[in-house]
């Protein structure tokens, strides 16, 4: 029964990474071939590890997931919060919440971008009203740009991480916060004491889902920048996009893929042992 | 768990039927191509896949295939359509020519593609059937491009270079003949912005291409070499970025032109948005390929009809104006089952009555440069007599196999260095030039 | 519990926000896609529009976007039934029965559905070459349907679980094959998982974009996500257009949201919580 599943994952999914695996120990030049397509050994990951260009795309990615990520739990934070209260409308603005998660990364992307743009942007009719000369082209400085496109993720994603909060706050027993109350703690006592030290394992589960997908992002760089300015925008994903199939470096955009997919790997087994654990312990009890 | 709605369970049936469906599903439609006969049934008919994109005006092509098809009817076209954009297209091309595929056979050449594609045998040689007599009739610099290492892969289909666009009435107002170099580009710019602050404070000197794609090295070309500088030596051995000409010129671009007169919007902008912003009237100056004339005398989308001039790019002093090559040539795959067939699809499409009928009804610049005295086509067309100067000056960029690589490492130099003013642009440089060199390197090894 | 005056006006700031926040952005590319080309290229920029559809009706007759919705819907359709028709059997089986490497499987599961597309990519376009899946839709369904597996046999092996044994034994009892205990008993009683599994791959196929930008060259094939993204006027940034399109595009995953809010949040939290 398991097996017609199995299948079509190992095909598509497993056969292809081995594959990949196996690309990024040769050399391959697409526009060269009577280089042929020698073993290299590990040459393009020392070169990877060697090269600015990617150390550059390294930064990024990691600038990328760890801001992005910071902010989406503190915002994913406040709108569980907001939506445990219980009040008359509640329900719409959940949904209205999940309607940034609903819309596709692309469309997001485009409207961020058009919100930034520098002739009909709504950035600059906020910021400057009608001030035309003083408008900005948020996107040309690297600093900025940089910073739009994890605007742009976290307004994208902080419902998804509040969801996730929110479940957490939902089993948080009602008797702990009246205990508290009675012996006198404050709302933010009660916040700091009750509810965050309860709210940890779903945190964990958050971080986990965001920084791995962080990791992966692609969408917002093609539609919005491109990586530029200046690369300043260049992530992992994009920038191995570029070397494997506009530059045609089957191997080392290969060692990219991998680098990227090990990280992933390390990542993912890290937090799943950390909070593994924790989880295995709380249903045993 | 409370339901939520009571699902009745999805029958076996309808999912399998959906999925045969879809495998059923003909792969092989056709979106306005009325003039696929299905009914053509003859032994010796062959089929061409052409892969090209939408055009802008597609009836024109389709009627220029309906020809075609008349006139050869044991010759049947495929359209096959690709992305709009040329990096997009080319990793298509790419993709298919990598593996082999033999159900490719006339395809585009982008101008910078064909010591690649000769390199990696992807394009068929053309010279038993493109002579040299022959090749004479086309613009010299499209021959170029679409030769390598003595043998030609490509027919060039149409042209196209850097031009300046400038207001012609405004240039008129202030008693300005259109500027020689880019410092007397600047100084006009600077002046009737001053002047005009009053009416139009939004008004920018220059509107380029300056985001981190192609287009960049382009633009910056322009400037490189027409202050005498280089991006690569002669051979092709080096890369020449250090060149204190082409530093000069590169600091220029980021302290004159794109600080100061154009705004740093430019580094966001390809050519839609660049051209937008001076249709719209808010720029003085605009480098663009030839197709903006039209536009800009476009009442539909132009607040600037009858007040555009057109002229040969700028130089430094001693240097002399140069303007980028672009434009398209027609390959045929070396994987192609009917070279023949597709050679002579080719020599149709590229025939001085096809290039004609292209120039008149859809604006494509031709390559051959007889037809700029074409009194038809000058009709239509009445800037080709002050571009044909320009196109049979214009310059391609380096040809070399690995140029996709080297572009991105041109691209990032010039992106890096042009989006901050405080950049070392004598740091990148030599980075980049290092890159660079490990590159042709193993060009020059590949060929060895 | 009666609130302190503060505690109010924070809870009512924050409602306030977090729903401007949500909604606010979208809303300025709805506007957008209602307003006049004039309209749209207007500096400053205008804030209401005059109402009118003539983005609407050059995205969808000059630009392609009825062929993007409809293979859009088709992929993600196909992709959803396909997924779930074989997550069901794989989850059930792993959730009941004493499999070897049980642990594994499912580990490695999740592992995969954190895959990078890079790393597939290539090697995914070899093979669909090899079987003339390019450019066609269904060439494009079958990595989908490997993507999203993963998460779908996890979302209903989570809810399988839940489900007394007692009712399986029951079934056996009366003589049902494996087969039957799933088909008639397992599945109505799991329909919630069902429903939020189906929409989040749904979700997913309707969204994805790397894939179908290498997949899918051909504009009558493309899905939303490549149509838009590579949403090009021969003459201008059409934003008039790519508003409409994009309002078009997330229309249909609006209403699923709004219809399922409640499936969707528990499919979500549960999956996470119970981990």
């Amino acid at each position: 029964m398991v097996i017609p599943a199995l299948l079509f994952v190992s095909v598509f999914t497993l056969y292809p990474t081995i594959r990949t695996f196996l690309l990024s120990f040769h050399q391959i030049f697409l526009a060269l071939p009577s280089l042929g397509q020698p073993f290299v050994g590990l040459e393009n990951y020392s070169l990877l590890f060697n090269d600015h260009v990617s150390q550059q795309a390294f930064l990024v990615t990691v600038g990328f997931v760890l801001l992005s990520t910071m902010a989406e739990l503190i915002l994913g934070l406040g709108i569980a919060l907001v939506i445990h209260e219980p009040f008359k409308g509640r329900a719409g603005v959940r949904a209205a919440v999940l309607i940034p998660w609903a819309i596709p990364t692309v469309v997001a992307s485009q409207l961020w971008r058009f919100i930034f743009n520098d002739q009909y942007g709504l950035a600059n009719l906020i910021v400057f009203g009608n001030h035309i000369s003083q408008y900005i082209p948020w996107l040309a400085f690297p600093q900025s740009a940089f910073l739009i496109i994890v605007l742009a993720d976290v307004w994208k994603t902080s419902s998804f991480v509040g969801l996730l909060l929110l479940a957490g706050l939902q089993i948080i027993p009602e008797d702990l916060y009246d205990a508290a109350r009675i012996d006198g703690a404050s709302a933010w006592q009660r916040f700091r004491h009750v509810t965050l030290p309860l709210l940890k394992p779903a945190f964990l589960i958050a971080l986990l889902f965001r920084t791995i997908d962080a990791f992966r992002v692609f969408d917002l760089v093609f539609v919005m920048t491109q990586g530029g300015p200046g690369d300043a925008t260049q992530v992992i994903q994009f920038y191995g996009y570029k070397t494997f199939f506009t530059e045609g470096r089957i191997g080392y955009g290969s060692a990219i893929s991998v680098s990227v997919f090990l990280m992933i790997v390390f990542l993912s087994l890290f937090y799943i042992r950390s909070i593994g654990s924790k989880l295995l312990a709380r249903e045993q009890s | 768990m409370p339901r939520i709605l009571p699902m009745p369970f999805l029958p076996i049936g309808s999912t399998l039927t959906f999925f045969v469906l879809l495998l059923c599903w003909p792969t092989n439609i056709q979106a306005s191509d009325p003039f696929v006969k299905e009914s053509d049934i003859s032994l010796t008919q062959s089929v061409l896949h052409f892969v090209t994109w939408k055009a802008d005006q597609p009836k024109v092509w389709d009627e220029a295939i309906g020809r075609f098809e008349k006139a050869h009817p044991h010759i049947q076209i495929k359209r096959e359509i690709a992305p709009h954009s040329s990096t997009a297209y080319h990793d298509l091309l790419t993709q298919k020519l990598k593996n082999h595929d033999s159900s490719l056979d006339v395809f585009f050449m982008d101008v910078i593609w064909p010591a690649e594609f000769a390199e990696a045998g992807w394009a068929r040689p053309l010279d038993d059937w493109f002579s040299p007599a022959q090749q004479e009739r086309f613009l010299p610099g499209p021959i170029r491009a679409g030769t390598y290492r003595q043998h030609i892969y490509g027919v060039p289909s149409r042209i196209d270079s850097g031009m300046l666009y400038y207001r012609l009435d405004l240039l008129k107002k202030y008693g300005f003949q259109p500027p020689h170099t880019w410092e007397e580009l600047v100084a006009q710019a600077n002046t009737i912005i001053k002047r005009e602050q009053a009416s139009h404070p939004a008004l920018r000197g220059y509107s380029g291409q300056f985001k981190q794609y192609e287009g960049l090295v382009c633009d910056m070309m322009e400037f490189i070499l027409s202050n005498n500088g280089s991006l690569l030596n002669d051979n092709h051995s080096l890369s020449t970025l250090t060149n204190p000409q082409t530093l000069k010129a590169v600091e220029f671009v980021r302290d004159q032109m794109i600080q100061q007169l154009a705004s740093p919007a430019v580094l966001t902008y390809e050519e839609p948005e660049s051209l937008a912003i001076f249709v719209q009237g808010k720029s003085v100056f605009h480098r663009n390929w030839p197709y903006a004339w039209g536009l800009a005398n476009d009442p539909r989308h132009s607040k600037i009809v009858g007040m555009v001039g057109v002229a040969p790019l700028p130089h430094f002093p001693n240097g002399r104006s140069i303007s980028t090559l672009g434009g398209w040539l027609y390959g045929i795959s070396a994987y192609s089952k009917h070279p023949k067939e597709a050679w002579t699809f080719i020599q149709f499409m590229t025939s001085s009555t096809m290039q004609k009928i292209f120039a008149v009804d859809a604006a494509l610049a031709p390559s051959r440069p007889a037809l700029y005295f074409n009194r038809e086509v000058l009709q239509a067309n009445p800037q080709y007599r002050d571009f044909l100067p320009v196109f049979q000056a214009a310059t391609p960029r380096p040809q070399t196999p690995v140029y996709p690589i080297i572009s991105h490492i041109w691209q990032r130099f010039f992106s890096r260095v042009l989006a901050s003013s405080h950049s070392d642009i004598l740091q990148e440089a030599q980075r980049a030039d290092q890159q660079i060199h490990h590159f042709l390197t193993l060009a020059r090894h590949n060929r060895s | 519990m009666k609130k302190s005056f503060a505690e109010q006006v924070i809870l009512t700031s924050g409602i306030f926000l977090t729903v401007s926040g949500s909604l606010f952005p979208f809303l300025w590319f709805v506007l957008t896609s209602l307003k006049t080309q004039l309209e749209v290229e207007s500096i400053p920029p205008i804030f209401w529009p005059t109402v009118n559809f003539a983005f609407y009706r050059s995205a969808l007759v000059d630009h392609h976007l009825s062929s993007y919705l409809f293979n859009s819907l088709i992929v993600a359709g196909s992709t959803t039934m396909i997924s779930i028709f074989l997550a069901l059997p794989a989850a059930y089986a792993l959730v009941r029965f004493a499999l070897r490497g049980k642990e594994l499987i499912l580990g490695g599961l999740l592992t995969i559905s954190m895959f990078p597309p890079l790393v597939i990519a290539g090697p995914v376009w070899q093979i669909l070459e090899g079987i003339n899946g390019l450019n066609t839709l269904w060439g494009l369904i079958l990595p989908y349907v490997s993507l999203t597996l993963p998460l779908a046999i996890w979302i209903l092996a989570t809810f399988f679980k839940d489900l007394p044994v007692e009712l399986e034994e029951a079934a056996r009892i009366d003589g049902c094959t494996t087969r039957q205990t799933l088909v008639t008993i397992m599945i109505p009683l799991a329909s919630p998982g069902i429903f939020t599994a189906a929409i989040l791959t749904f979700i997913y196929a309707w969204n994805e974009f790397f894939f179908a930008l290498l997949i899918l060259t051909d504009p009558m094939r493309q899905t939303l996500p490549v149509g838009i993204a590579l949403f090009q006027g021969e003459f201008t940034m059409p934003w008039g257009e790519i508003a409409a399109a994009s309002v078009l595009a997330t229309l249909p995953l609006i209403l699923l949201v709004l219809l399922f809010q409640r499936g969707i949040i528990s499919g979500l939290s549960a999956g996470a919580v119970k981990g």
